[in-house]
């Protein structure tokens, strides 16, 4: 009987994948189309950036879901097919996934709120965020990656429309600022309620993604750490990107920048680390050496 | 009730957010025949400035201040109106087109840039997100507009910034309107390089920035 997910971060440091829109759009995927469509229009490209992470060292990778809740796929008028999406997300992760490596069902935000702010229910987020989490289960995701969340309301609605259609782990991050008062979400949420509601709910591993880069994600670890005794995951930004006029994107950190602070996202407690907007696989493979020396 | 003790109070119930509070104060002051625009400049735009100035702090977040805008709205709403009726023309602080540029779904920013213009007395036309570049140019055409506010989430799409102020440009239309960029990967370096008027980090910093430009 193989490890679990949960075996595996209990026993060492775990590594996720890094960014994964800029790898699509390398690869030809065109502006402002819908990512998870490759799933079954491209399925090739999508499987060679999951195997491009393993190779690097990635633990587990996160599917091509990130916006596959039929909400979010509405936008694109896409939510017809979000069980078919989200389904076949996880089947060719599984595909490229090698022995001893896990495939991370991917649910990124709605984009939209709950009221009062805006126009949506509790049982309307949970009914667009089941059928995503259906379709990653069908496709046999070893666990489920709630992440990038700007408001717990929308986050507790994900993780029990998740917990009603699959018996996987689910994993659940926030995605916070920094104000000089501490790390809250764009909704107000500071780390310490998230911290709070989503360990009274059982959640077997949280923390904190996207927005942050590695230095202001070491600082958020420590924070995070002296709340919790879970299982801390932490993916930080290359810092903030930036276009120059000829269409060049680079982030501010650079990799041996961002390199410098993982020991110390490590030392304050993260027990799963990887990477998030405006890292690559290089980054991933240089970040498994750390990994491995930090134990 | 004296006139100073009527601002006040319309400055706090904006700044607590309380709507019906917001409005009732509004029909006082319309009963009261007091300066309307008086009470607009003194009351309730002091107030929508403090909750600018407690978000920017980091006090403030999202729902405070989309509750507070929509008090705003609610009390302009009773003044208004009123307004009208005594053809007193309020300051029009200037008019503005806004939207997220074609390919990018995502609105959340450009929404409340969206409301603290409008809270702060702006006139805001909202195209929405994925908005065609010729669209934003035609709308402003038709409405006369000061502004075109552009916003981006994406590297991808940012890139339609630039392209919308050479759209601009070929039409012979860049010095008609004032082209504002916004977006997280958006910064004062590329408005520079791509020749835009103006770049803002947050929605507050916009409005300060859209108020300077008008001289305001």
């Amino acid at each position: 009987m193989s490890m679990t997910i949960l075996e595996l971060i209990r026993k060492r440091r775990v590594l996720l994948d890094g960014g994964f829109g800029t790898e699509l759009i390398q690869r030809g995927f065109p502006q402002g189309a819908c990512p998870e469509t490759w799933n079954v229009e491209r399925p090739e490209v999508v499987k060679e950036i999951h195997k491009n992470y393993f190779a690097a060292g990635s633990d587990a990778v996160l599917t091509n879901s990130f916006g596959g809740s039929v909400i979010k796929l509405a936008s694109h008028g896409q939510d017809k097919k979000c069980y078919e999406l989200n389904k076949a997300a996880a089947t060719i992760a599984n595909e490229v996934k090698p022995r001893g490596g896990f495939v991370g069902g991917s649910i990124g935000p709605t984009g939209k709120f709950l009221k009062p702010q805006g126009e949506y229910t509790e049982p309307e987020f949970e009914e667009a965020y089941a059928e995503q989490a259906r379709g990653l289960a069908d496709g046999k995701a070893d666990f489920l990656l709630i992440e990038t969340q700007y408001d717990l309301r929308e986050a507790l609605c994900a993780l029990r429309a998740a917990r009603k259609v699959t018996a996987v782990p689910v994993f659940v991050t926030m995605t916070y600022n920094r104000v000089p008062r501490g790390f809250f979400t764009l909704m107000g949420n500071s780390a310490a309620q998230c911290l709070e509601e989503l360990e009274k709910e059982g959640v077997p591993a949280v923390g904190a993604n996207c927005t942050l880069d590695s230095s202001d994600m070491a600082d958020l670890v420590k924070v995070m750490r002296e709340k919790t005794g879970l299982p801390l995951i932490a993916q930080a930004n290359a810092g903030k990107p930036s276009l120059s006029s000829g269409g060049e994107v680079s982030y501010s950190q650079g990799l041996e920048n961002y390199l410098q602070h993982i020991p110390k996202i490590i030392e304050n407690g993260a027990n799963v680390v990887g990477g998030c907007c405006g890292t690559n696989p290089d980054y991933i493979r240089r970040m498994a050496v750390i990994v491995k020396k930090e134990g | 009730m004296k006139k100073e003790e009527l601002f006040a109070r319309i400055e706090k119930a904006i700044i607590e957010g309380r709507k019906s509070e917001a409005e009732d104060l509004a029909r006082e002051a319309v009963k009261a025949k007091l300066d309307l625009t008086e009470v607009i400049e003194k009351g309730y735009v002091p107030g929508i400035q403090k909750v600018g100035d407690l978000w920017e702090k980091g006090d403030y977040f999202l729902p405070e201040l989309i509750t507070s805008a929509e008090c705003m709205k609610a009390a302009m709403a009773v003044l208004q109106p009123e307004l009208d009726k005594a053809k007193i023309q309020t300051r029009s602080r200037g008019k503005l087109v806004i939207g997220t540029v074609e390919g990018d779904i995502h609105d959340i920013g450009k929404n409340l840039v969206a409301s603290m213009l409008s809270a702060n007395g702006f006139d805001v036309v909202d195209l929405g997100a994925d908005v065609k570049l010729e669209k934003f140019i035609e709308k402003a055409e038709e409405t006369k507009a000061d502004f075109i506010c552009l916003s981006a989430l994406l590297t991808t799409t940012m890139l339609g910034q630039k392209k919308a102020i050479e759209l601009l440009k070929q039409k012979n239309l860049c010095g008609k309107f004032k082209v504002l960029v916004g977006g997280a990967p958006a910064n004062q370096k590329w408005a520079d390089e791509i020749g835009a008027d103006g770049y803002a980090e947050n929605a507050m910093l916009a409005v300060k920035m859209v108020k300077r430009l008008m001289g305001a």
